[in-house]
């Protein structure tokens, strides 16, 4: 119950009948693709890059404006921020390592590292203030002690706070985080560039090697768009703040995956229609 | 060889350019009270503290970066395009930039501001004359430096974004950054700096920010001089690091092991940095040691 009496809002369940509505769009949006005579393959990429982003937001710890008054742990600033800004440095990596190579894997596998990189120097800063600049040592709101170091931290929560900092869980959830929202957002520039890359030639009757920046730039820039979107349903499902995989709110991230999933499909399907052959 | 060694100087001149971008961005934020710690200036007067911080969040810093720097890089992109020297076009982008921040910057302390008018919280006309013109300044270092970084990044080492792509990249990795290490520093130390050192915000101290200087009523300005002592430069580091080694372990180490060179040294560098991290963390929890109760910490 909450303090207005009402039920509790943002609990940990899946909501059967949303779920289902969920899965429908997705699978009409398949379909639809199918119909049109699109491979669905880049869209069933297109899927699981949105799943990974949103499976990735969980794990990055944010403590948003108590955080910024040391009175709660994690980084001080919004979920969807942090997690795009990483995302989309691994994307930056990614899309780069692709160019170079054309290889897949190094693409994807640099994507997710660029993220990761990302995620673990802002940690550590975020660290290095609260330490060196606040006087202020790490730890956890949610759990009395950390489950890979083995710290204890009710003693070194300060009163009236419910902790501070970035305890090593919370650091390590950052950069696998980082890691996975990488991973993913490069997973969808890949799969949106291949589109395009064959697409806009033929609707555009022009030759592939003079579309190519276009078709980089609107891979790019609707990469960014899929990772904003499953970035803040990411958030919403969070609502507020989260220290990291440890937090009890990571128990909500199958509903999260199953939210990205549904809202990458029928992005997807969207950004399909820009390259549509409809004969005219 | 040569392109390699040229790859180095480019990949430091643009480390070098979002240091600064960096350290601009997070003294604009602080000055201009744009980050979380905002939520407590705007709480401030509801809980019957009237002050003169200034109070423009407008959105979070990286929306509102990535923002202005993809106006600076599109106008500076499309100038190029009409064939203007680049230096000129990067300014120009800047300052355009920077006069849709000066708006934003207007209408959020106004808005804001004037929400509060049932807590009779003023709005005072000469903060808006007074911060607003050095809130554009900081904006203007750190968008011109990162437009010119992610000019260096399409030209010089042939990323296949656009410019404007990159400005949108860049802008919100640069506001993640510098929200993420400058906030706890602006919103902790300086706003309560009238509570203990080394121990968060209680809960119930709220809304209570330090409102008076040495002499009169403390101005955003004062924000902006405390925090350049750390949380503008740790930014800096923090931004500046982030591209500086984004783009040495690319340009060094791609063409090795069929591109695989550049992701294990990005694994070696994360696997650094977690033993940096956690030797702070060890560092904090030895060198400051538990809590005390109250009874222990006064006597």
């Amino acid at each position: 119950m909450s303090a207005l009496g009402g039920a509790a809002a943002g609990g940990e369940g899946i909501n059967p009948t949303g779920t289902v509505v969920g899965i429908v769009i997705l699978l009409v949006s398949i379909a639809a693709t199918y119909a049109l005579g699109f491979s669905i393959i880049p869209l069933i990429g297109i899927i699981i890059g949105g799943a990974l982003i949103g499976f990735g937001v969980h794990f990055v710890p944010v403590g948003g404006a108590p955080a910024a008054m040391g009175q709660a742990p994690g980084i001080a600033t919004g979920v969807a921020m942090l997690a795009a800004g990483a995302g989309l440095a691994g994307l930056f990596g990614g899309a780069w390592a692709y160019e170079a190579t054309g290889d897949f894997a190094v693409a994807i596998a640099g994507g997710a590292v660029g993220g990761g990189l990302m995620m673990a120097i802002t940690c550590m800063m975020v660290n290095a203030t609260y330490v060196f600049a606040m006087g202020i040592p790490a730890a956890s709101g949610k759990v009395d002690k950390d489950p890979i170091t083995g710290d204890t931290f009710p003693a070194y929560k300060s009163q009236g706070t419910e902790g501070h900092g970035l305890p090593f869980i919370s650091f390590f959830g950052g950069v696998i985080g980082g890691l996975i929202a990488g991973l993913g957002g490069t997973l969808i520039y890949i799969e949106l560039l291949e589109i395009y890359h064959v697409g806009l030639p033929a609707i555009m009757q022009a030759d592939a090697a003079a579309i190519e920046p276009l078709a980089i730039s609107m891979a790019g820039i609707l990469a960014i768009g899929f990772f904003l979107v499953n970035a803040v349903l990411a958030a919403y499902n969070i609502t507020g703040t989260i220290e990291g995989p440890h937090d009890p709110k990571f128990k909500r991230v199958p509903r999260a995956v199953i939210g990205c999933a549904v809202a990458s499909a029928f992005c997807g399907f969207i950004s399909m229609l820009i390259v549509l052959n409809t004969g005219m | 060889m040569e392109e390699i060694v040229l790859g180095i100087g480019i990949t430091a001149l643009a480390g070098a350019l979002a240091t600064v971008a960096g350290a601009a961005e997070d003294t604009e934020s602080d000055i201009g009270s744009q980050g979380d710690p905002n939520s407590q200036v705007q709480l401030a007067p509801q809980m019957g503290y009237i002050h003169r911080i200034f109070n423009k969040a407008i959105s979070g810093e990286p929306p509102a970066y990535g923002a202005w720097c993809v106006i600076g890089a599109g106008v500076a992109w499309a100038l190029m395009q009409i064939n203007y020297n680049p230096a000129l076009a990067i300014i120009l982008g800047a300052v355009i930039a920077v006069f849709v921040q000066g708006i934003y910057c207007t209408s959020g302390y106004l808005g804001r501001t004037a929400s509060l008018a049932k807590f009779q919280q003023p709005v005072y006309i000469d903060i808006i004359k007074s911060l607003t013109p050095v809130t554009m300044a900081h904006s203007f270092v750190a968008i011109f430096c990162t437009v010119a970084m992610c000019y260096l990044m399409a030209t010089a080492l042939h990323h296949p974004f656009a410019l404007p792509l990159l400005g949108l990249v860049w802008g919100i990795a640069l506001g993640a950054a510098g929200s993420a290490t400058g906030n706890p520093f602006y919103g902790k130390e300086r706003q309560y700096q009238n509570q203990k050192f080394g121990a968060g915000v209680p809960i119930s101290a709220s809304g209570n920010i330090v409102r008076y200087a040495e002499a009169g009523q403390r101005s955003s300005l004062d924000n902006g001089w405390f925090t350049t002592k750390f949380a503008g430069p740790a930014s800096g580091i923090c931004f500046g690091l982030i591209v500086f080694l984004e783009l040495w372990r690319t340009v060094l180490f791609e063409k090795m092991m069929s591109g695989w060179g550049a992701i294990i040294m990005g694994i070696v560098l994360i696997l650094i940095f977690t033993f940096i991290d956690r030797w702070i963390e060890v560092w904090g929890r030895k060198t400051y040691g538990p809590y005390g109760t109250t009874e222990e910490a006064s006597s």
